[in-house]
């Protein structure tokens, strides 16, 4: 600290110094500014409009883009052009009228539309679902990126049922990876410390040892994207690595909700985007429009236990039944329709069906599908 | 002190070897400190308590165990500090202490026009203001009032970074990663790059909180004053290092000056404490810091470092006459007296609500060293205003609207250096009652507009939700009967963690509020 020196070079020095350290506070007083604690709630409603160029429909859809023709390879209409009830009129394009358009359901040759599998052992049932859908290559490419999303909502034990069972998104996860694929992620935005709720609920250690990879939300990563279709939700923000994955495998339990009754598959989807709470008005609407664009090439709902009541958080064993079930379709609504029946319900009650099935999202006619219905030891 | 002009080169051998210990010490006391307040975050590491800094600090142990009538369990830590200040004198504050470095540091960087010889002057007006302040603090302490510990070093310094260094680096770094991600400039580096500092180095969660500007500002504060001389804050302010330098009388470590002193005064030049007196060279023990500049400075190398026998206590030039004492004493008191008859002090604010395992006396334990603020995961604990009265100005507050007392964290209890927040089992904190919810039924969507909302049902994580729906059938105003789920308040089960108040979908002020326990009696008669 050679203080005693002349001061003439020295001044300079200071100066510039000083300049660039009052410049810096300058800078950081209006960032603290934003530190000061206000008694406003911490909620920010959804923004109604993007500001951002929409990533959008198309970045959702991009499974069906030329430039990644493997990820659905089973989807040529010419497969099964005729007998696929839920194909949409046109394939999808890169134009703006297509990115509209909703993806159409994978449909595999030979295979069943809508399969149910019961057996006690979640892992072999959830295989079994998939095998019986035509195998999980037949849904996603070899080198792909794969995002399975489970409900991660809290961070209660499996036995609670109100998160999904761990052995049926780690087997999906090595599924994944035996078709080829090259990262499988796993997410979910729900409410409570995301840390907490991935270790509590048993997922995260089920999904690292199965060789997938649990991803922590990241402020950062939200983008704002239109839902051009969208009845009621016409924009919200979704987590990035939902809308960059090549395909969503959506994984979830079968619980009462006190508010739409049910939380089914497309309810599921609310834990990819930021701002839930701009949802709660018209929720079925709400949810069905989401899942335009944040759309799962494979539903697969865990009903080895179901919520009957006090959901979605659940907390007593009292309500929590025992059903050793999965039901697996690409098609999101005849596995939300088809899982009513655990709670005694019909399609038409779910308000998220309803409006899933008329954002044509596919159909809750059962009728109209190929049912397997499968029993394992 | 001509002391530039005769730099005899040829004879400065100087002795540089302690110097760098010393600067060692210093810089890797400030990165731990600094470490541990970034690591001081859910999970906590298991390896080192984050509040290390606070257990070792004698000035915070006493006021605690003086303020709580008995002695906090961290005591302990505090012990070796204190027996180095009787033996080494005040080399915490030149060796360790984070706040001196930072202040060395400034300095070294020139941030401030400071560093001229002349302005080393001592300001003997202003020698006593530490020890004035170090006795009201103690005698406050004594009486129960523990607010002056708001000016120890470490506190002042932990608090500016929980409430606005490290909120600032968060918003701006988030600004910053959002604006590049957003804008699709190299969107996977800047993803990996996020990866790397969350939540390594700052939290996922963007958390505000109040006084942020204030604590900055104070610190600032306490920087810009070394433009009138260096080292100001630990000359005339800091009550830890009085505390140190009352214990640094005793100490046997002393620097001698060798009669090969040819009174070149550069000893007095390089001194940042202004320490040596003039004309004997003596240093005064209560304000040398024990950094060895002299001993490095002296071209002559007269100045040597040696335990001295027989210990005494050591002139100095700080010595009250009885009349200030009596007179600072009594100010002392009547200060105590006068924040008590504060009307803020007289019946506590509904929502005064304390952390899980907040002792009955936490006031007169808290040190506000926002240790508990800065490891709460939901930025729920924030420091207060006068919710507890003057007295307990800057104590944490749990605030649910910012955010609820996490169900799986218990971490509070464990960050406290003095058991103000007793530490309890996971099992323990999620069943200690901190408050109870009560619903605005002429706000509540449900309640007042016959809309489902189920938010704070859904959100109630008691194994009983303390929150229950009621299926009422009601008419609405077109005269259409319909059902409402109204949420009802099961008191018995609820613990107050706020998170219905947190996640209430009303604009501004939530429908559900949590509001403080009954006074106990003791409160009760104290207020009125």
């Amino acid at each position: 600290m050679g203080e005693i020196k002349p001061t003439g070079g020295k001044l300079s020095r200071r100066v510039v110094v000083a300049g660039i350290g009052a410049a810096g506070v300058g800078l950081v007083v209006p960032l603290l500014a934003g530190c000061q604690a206000t008694p406003t709630p911490s909620q920010v409603p959804a923004a109604p409009e993007s500001k951002l160029a929409p990533p959008t429909a198309s970045t959702a859809a991009s499974t069906s883009e030329p430039a990644k023709p493997a990820a659905q390879p089973a989807s040529a209409p010419s497969e099964l052009p005729a007998t696929t009830p839920t194909q949409a009129p046109t394939q999808p394009t890169a134009t703006t009228s297509a990115q509209a358009t909703p993806r159409p359901v994978v449909k595999v040759a030979g295979a069943a539309d809508l399969v149910i599998v019961r057996g006690t052992n979640p892992a072999d049932i959830t295989r079994a679902a998939v095998e019986a859908l035509g195998g999980m290559a037949a849904f996603i490419a070899k080198g792909s990126t794969i995002v399975v999303k489970p409900n991660i909502c809290t961070d209660m034990a499996p036995e609670y049922a109100a998160t999904t069972n761990p052995e049926v998104v780690a087997t999906l996860i090595k599924m994944c990876k035996e078709a080829g694929a090259a990262k499988v992620k796993v997410l979910d935005y729900g409410w409570g410390s995301q840390q907490t709720n991935y270790k509590g609920s048993g997922i995260e250690d089920a999904v690292v040892a199965a060789g997938g990879e649990m991803v922590k939300i990241s402020p950062v990563k939200w983008k704002m994207t239109k839902i051009p279709n969208g009845k009621l939700v016409k924009a919200t923000e979704i987590y990035d690595d939902i809308l960059t994955a090549d395909a969503i495998i959506n994984v979830p339990i079968a619980k009462q909700h006190n508010l739409t009754q049910l939380t089914l598959g497309m309810k599921n989807l609310m834990g990819t985007i930021h701002y839930r709470e701009g949802f709660h008005g018209d929720i079925g609407q709400s949810v069905s429009d989401l899942s335009l664009v944040v759309r799962p090439t494979l539903t697969v709902l865990d009903a080895v236990r179901i919520l009957t009541r006090n959901g979605p958080g659940g907390g007593y064993l009292e309500d929590v039944k025992r059903l050793d079930t999965v039901v697996a379709s690409a098609d999101v609504v005849a596995v939300d329709a088809y899982a009513t029946s655990f709670f005694g319900m019909k399609p038409e009650d779910l308000q998220t069906i309803r409006a899933g099935q008329a954002n044509g999202l596919g159909t809750a006619d059962l009728s109209k599908l190929k049912v397997a219905e499968v029993k394992r030891g | 002190m001509s002391a530039g002009a005769t730099r005899i080169w040829p004879l400065r051998r100087p002795r540089l070897g302690l110097r760098w210990a010393r600067r060692s010490a210093q810089v890797s006391a400030l990165l731990l400190f600094f470490y541990l307040a970034v690591v001081a975050v859910v999970p906590l590491p298991s390896a080192l308590p984050v509040d290390l800094f606070f257990r070792i600090d004698p000035l915070l142990a006493l006021a605690a165990s003086l303020a709580g009538r008995a002695v906090v369990p961290t005591l302990v830590w505090a012990v070796p500090v204190a027996v180095s200040a009787v033996v080494l004198g005040r080399a915490f504050c030149g060796w360790l202490c984070p706040l001196g470095t930072t202040l060395d540091l400034a300095r070294w960087l020139h941030i401030l026009p400071n560093s001229q010889p002349e302005r080393r002057q001592n300001h003997p007006r202003l020698r006593p203001l530490r020890q004035v302040l170090l006795g009201l603090l103690l005698l406050g302490a004594l009486f129960g009032v523990l607010l002056l510990a708001a000016l120890d070093p470490i506190t002042l310094y932990l608090r500016a970074i929980t409430t606005a260094f490290l909120p600032g680096l968060n918003r701006g770094l988030t600004a910053a990663l959002v604006t590049l991600f957003q804008a699709g400039v190299a969107p996977d580096a800047v993803a990996r790059l996020d990866e790397l500092l969350r939540p390594a180095i700052i939290p996922t969660q963007q958390i505000s909180y109040r006084f942020g500007i204030l604590f900055f500002s104070l610190f600032l504060g306490v920087i810009a004053l070394d433009a009138i001389a260096p080292r100001f804050w630990c000359r005339y302010i800091c009550p830890l290092g009085a505390l140190l330098g009352l214990g640094a009388r005793l100490a046997p470590l002393r620097l001698r000056v060798a009669p090969t002193c040819d009174r070149c005064g550069h000893c007095l030049a390089s001194c940042k404490m202004a320490a040596i007196a003039p004309k004997s060279l003596h240093a005064d023990p209560a304000d040398c810091v024990e950094c060895f500049d002299c001993v490095a400075e002296c071209p002559r190398q007269a100045i040597s470092v040696a335990f001295v026998a027989p210990m005494g206590l050591a002139e100095s030039r700080y010595s009250p006459s009885r009349r200030r004492f009596l007179v600072g004493a009594g100010l002392g008191i009547a200060g105590v007296a006068v924040l008590r008859t504060d009307a803020t002090s007289v019946g506590a604010d509904e929502y005064l609500i304390r952390p899980p395992g907040a002792r009955a006396d936490f006031v007169q334990r808290c040190v506000r060293c926002s240790e508990c603020v800065k490891v709460c995961p939901t930025g729920a604990l924030q420091p207060s205003g006068l919710e507890g009265g003057w007295e307990a100005l800057w104590s944490p507050v749990l605030t649910p609207r910012i955010g609820q007392c996490d169900y799986a964290c218990n971490a509070c209890g464990r960050v406290c250096p003095t058991g103000a927040i007793q530490p309890l089992s996971l099992a323990d904190k999620r069943q200690t009652v901190i408050g109870t919810a009560y619903i605005d039924e002429s706000r509540c969507i449900p309640w007042a507009d016959q809309k489902p909302c189920i938010v704070c049902e859904e959100m109630c994580p008691v194994p009983r939700k303390a929150i229950v729906l009621d299926a009422i059938q009601v008419t609405d105003k077109q005269g259409v009967s319909l059902t409402v789920k109204r949420p009802r308040v099961e008191r018995e089960r609820c613990i107050g963690c706020g998170i219905c108040e947190t996640r209430c979908p009303l604009p501004r002020q939530s429908a559900i509020r949590v509001y403080a326990p009954a006074a106990s009696p003791r409160e009760r008669d104290a207020s009125s």
